[in-house]
């Protein structure tokens, strides 16, 4: 498995063992105002545990294959990112307008702050999601 | 649209190239010995610049090392 491949996995990977867990508790919170610490306190967590796994990851995949590490993309890596990039805009692009346009006349808070979230976990899970796809298909 | 897609004779010219390696001719070309293997086997179709290369690589015009096969469909 090339070295970018697993690098995308650690991604996916990180990105659904940090935010999985967030936005399965946050839905099951009862809606308090804004500062809310408790949330605050559950996105730090995330994002602290994301921060781990990546760190710890790329440490290891760098030690393991540090020749591959260093070497920069090629033209079909940078073909994959372009594509996985353009795929995962849309979901950005969609996620931003319901956040910025639509949420702010029926929602608040933490709600909006959760949906802009999820459409950028989302939108990243799209964008290493296809650059497993595409290494895994060799295209 | 005018049917058809790109084959290629990398397999035959490496091994015409004392079975040269698909890391070694990544190398020479610049890229990863994993985009000579999708390029061999037809799933990612090369930039013209690396295509050249390839060809410099086995001192070939780039017509023997990549055909249009219009009886083929993607």
């Amino acid at each position: 498995m090339p070295y970018r491949e697993k690098t995308a996995w650690l991604s996916l990977i990180a990105m659904v063992v940090a935010f999985g867990p967030y936005f399965t508790i946050v839905a099951s919170l009862h809606r308090e105002p804004l500062p809310n610490l408790r949330q605050l306190g559950l996105f730090a967590v995330a994002a602290i545990v994301q921060m781990l796994i990546l760190g710890l990851g790329h440490l290891y995949l760098g030690r393991r294959s540090p020749e591959e590490a260093r070497t920069p993309p090629d033209e079909r890596d940078r073909a994959i990112i372009r594509r996985s990039i353009s795929s995962a805009y849309y979901l950005l692009i969609a996620g931003m307008i319901l956040v910025g346009c639509v949420m702010p006349f029926n929602s608040s808070g933490w709600t909006i702050i959760n949906a802009a979230l999820f459409t950028i976990v989302g939108a990243e899970v799209v964008h290493y999601g296809v650059v497993v796809f595409s290494y895994r298909r060799q295209s | 649209m005018i049917e058809g897609s790109i084959s290629n004779r990398i397999r035959i010219l490496r091994f015409h190239n004392g079975e040269m390696s698909q890391a070694e001719l990544g190398q020479r070309i610049g890229v990863t010995r994993q985009t000579i293997a999708a390029i061999e086997a037809g799933k990612y179709s090369p930039s013209l610049e690396a295509a050249f290369r390839i060809a410099q690589v086995f001192n070939v015009p780039l017509g023997e090392v990549f055909q249009w096969d219009e009886n083929a469909t993607h």
